[in-house]
């Protein structure tokens, strides 16, 4: 074997040994919150987290669901993404068409002004849209974080899918106009069928960000009955900060759903993320 | 488009005409309806508001102009502290994960065995809601029963072992730590695709010249991936100036307010103290430095 070679099989080995290195260290939270959420109490207490549960304590999950009332937040959080996710991405896709395909005066312009709104952090809206959520009377509903979770959305979901259908060649759409097709039916029987990758992206990665959300949440709901899942686990946290395996229990709950959606879902995921920061 | 008759009269239509002027405008109207209305509006709204005394409730009568920002920037030590805060836990974000996410990238890019798997363990603490990374972590720095100190006493470092989260030189950079477990995850995999598209010959022809790792790392790869740079550090810089979450569930600003930020400092004041004119120029504050720092970044993503 070549002295090349032989070197290249040692720096291979030294970079995996890396990676494993790494790795064991990016594990150790989720290892330790699953210790601690399989044992009880007590074996926590004389025993510490890196030993073998004495007894595995599946009841801990019940207790926690039920103790922690995780059953309105879990219906709260999927009501909210069932209706903002569909229709933040079709606002946002009606939105890129005209700006991918149909040359016009302000086009540039209003692109712009969306992409602007990558950088506004949300601090700068809580306060008047609290104020304007009680003037509606939508204070401590969730219609209340709809509408902003939607407007914050759109300047992603715009970047992203106007970058997607400029890919769609200009002949296509081209060939449908000289048929007599309205541009409605262009966007809707040409453009939406041939971006279902980057529509099923974006609805992962919006499905999870609305699930994760927690500012807007907390200035804009109080009450039990309207938290969402984010809210709800910082209010099971401060009535059992102490009881510690039922905490990561109810941690464990809460993460569960998007780590199945990431871990199933996740080369949709990577293509969008890729999409929307690579320019289009 | 079968369904449709051709109509030879559109066909006549110019560019020019009325509908085909509209027509952009319709598409766009919705999205823009909400864009105007929950975003640009609240944000110029809080804007006016920043020039008033107000407590959020009663009616807004005391105009003091820049008060609330000379206030803040001048006498207000905490929101001194919050900036100062701000700017390193932003220059931490720009290279701690950044660094390691590159070094991830590269090291996954070799094709080798187990690849996804490393992708997706890295890449999986970034979806996670920041409440519970930020619960975990708590668990994490317990001073009794934490997995950190539980290591360091095995290891027979007692003398390290401590109240993390309640120290004062340490809470804000134990919360960083746990900042950088969930943010490593975007940059490798944009620093992947990057090193995707850096082209093979580069290196081999680099190699033939006599050149050693670390002078392509130096002449080929930074530079290959430029665009990758401009995005990860530009969201690492916005992200920075925002955090909240970690250090709202984490340290709560404390111990005593050593670990305010202007996220969290904006979010006391107009939530907790009812300082809502002062809240607004402190958000006001970090929309400008996040707006100023982000143009490149919006002028890099709309150029075709």
């Amino acid at each position: 074997m070549s002295s090349a070679r032989l070197a290249n099989r040692r720096t291979n080995a030294i970079i995996l040994a890396g990676l494993i290195a790494f790795s064991l260290l990016w594990l150790l939270p989720f290892v330790a919150v699953m210790s601690t959420a399989l044992r009880s109490q007590g074996d926590l207490f004389s025993n510490g987290i890196f030993t073998w549960p004495k007894t595995f304590k599946w009841g801990n999950f019940v207790k926690a669901w039920v103790a922690g009332d995780f059953s309105i937040y879990f219906k709260n959080s999927l009501f909210v993404i069932l209706v903002k996710v569909p229709l933040g991405i079709f606002l946002a896709a009606l939105a890129a068409y005209p700006l991918a395909k149909i040359k016009f005066r302000f086009s540039q312009g209003i692109f712009l002004f969306f992409l602007i709104g990558l950088a506004v952090p949300v601090q700068v809206a809580l306060q008047p849209l609290v104020v304007m959520m009680r003037e509606l009377g939508l204070s401590n509903t969730l219609f209340a974080l709809i509408p902003p979770y939607i407007a914050f959305g759109l300047p992603f979901q715009v970047l992203v899918l106007r970058g997607f259908f400029r890919m769609i060649p200009n002949e296509l759409v081209e060939a449908a106009r000289v048929d007599g097709a309205s541009e409605a039916t262009i966007f809707f029987k040409i453009m939406l069928p041939l971006s279902v990758p980057a529509l099923a992206a974006l609805c992962i990665i919006d499905m999870l960000a609305t699930w994760n959300e927690f500012l807007l949440a907390l200035v804009l709901i109080s009450e039990k009955g309207s938290r969402t899942v984010p809210l709800g686990l910082m209010q099971f946290q401060g009535e059992h900060s102490s009881n510690y395996t039922l905490l990561m229990a109810g941690v464990l709950i809460s993460i569960v759903p998007v780590l199945v959606i990431f871990l199933f879902l996740q080369r949709y995921f990577v293509t969008g993320l890729t999409a929307g920061a690579v320019k289009g | 488009m079968p369904e449709l008759p051709i109509q030879p009269i559109a066909l006549g239509k110019r560019p020019g005409s009325r509908r085909a002027t509209l027509t952009p405008y319709l598409f766009i109207a919705p999205a823009m309806v909400f864009y105007l209305g929950f975003l640009v509006y609240p944000m110029l709204s809080s804007l006016y508001v920043s020039f008033f005394d107000w407590d959020g409730m009663s009616p807004l009568t005391e105009f003091i102009g820049l008060k609330n920002y000379t206030d803040a920037l001048f006498y207000d030590e905490v929101t001194r502290l919050a900036l100062v805060n701000n700017v390193f836990w932003t220059l931490g974000a720009m290279t701690i994960p950044t660094a390691i996410g590159l070094i991830m990238a590269m090291a996954l890019n070799r094709g080798a065995r187990g690849t996804l798997v490393f992708r997706t363990l890295f890449y999986a603490p970034s979806v996670l809601p920041l409440v519970a990374v930020g619960i975990i972590w708590s668990w994490m720095y317990n001073p009794n029963f934490g997995a950190i100190n539980v290591i360091l006493n095995a290891v027979g470092l007692n003398m390290f072992a401590g109240a993390w989260l309640s120290g004062y030189d340490t809470a804000l950079p134990s919360a960083f730590i746990t900042y950088a477990w969930g943010s490593v995850g975007f940059p490798m995999i944009l620093y992947l695709a990057g090193l995707q598209s850096i082209p093979k010959e580069y290196y081999e022809a680099s190699q033939i010249d006599g050149a050693n790792t670390l002078q392509q790392f130096w002449h080929i790869t930074l530079p290959g991936l430029r665009e990758s740079h401009v995005i990860v550090l530009s969201l690492a810089v916005i992200g920075g100036f925002k955090v909240f979450d970690l250090i709202y569930t984490m340290t709560y600003g404390g111990p005593g307010r050593v670990t305010q930020v202007l996220g969290t400092w904006m979010y006391f004041q107009s939530f907790q103290y009812y300082h809502a004119g002062y809240g607004a120029a402190l958000a006001w504050i970090i929309a400008g430095i996040v707006l100023l720092i982000a143009i490149p970044y919006i002028r890099h993503m709309s150029r075709d």
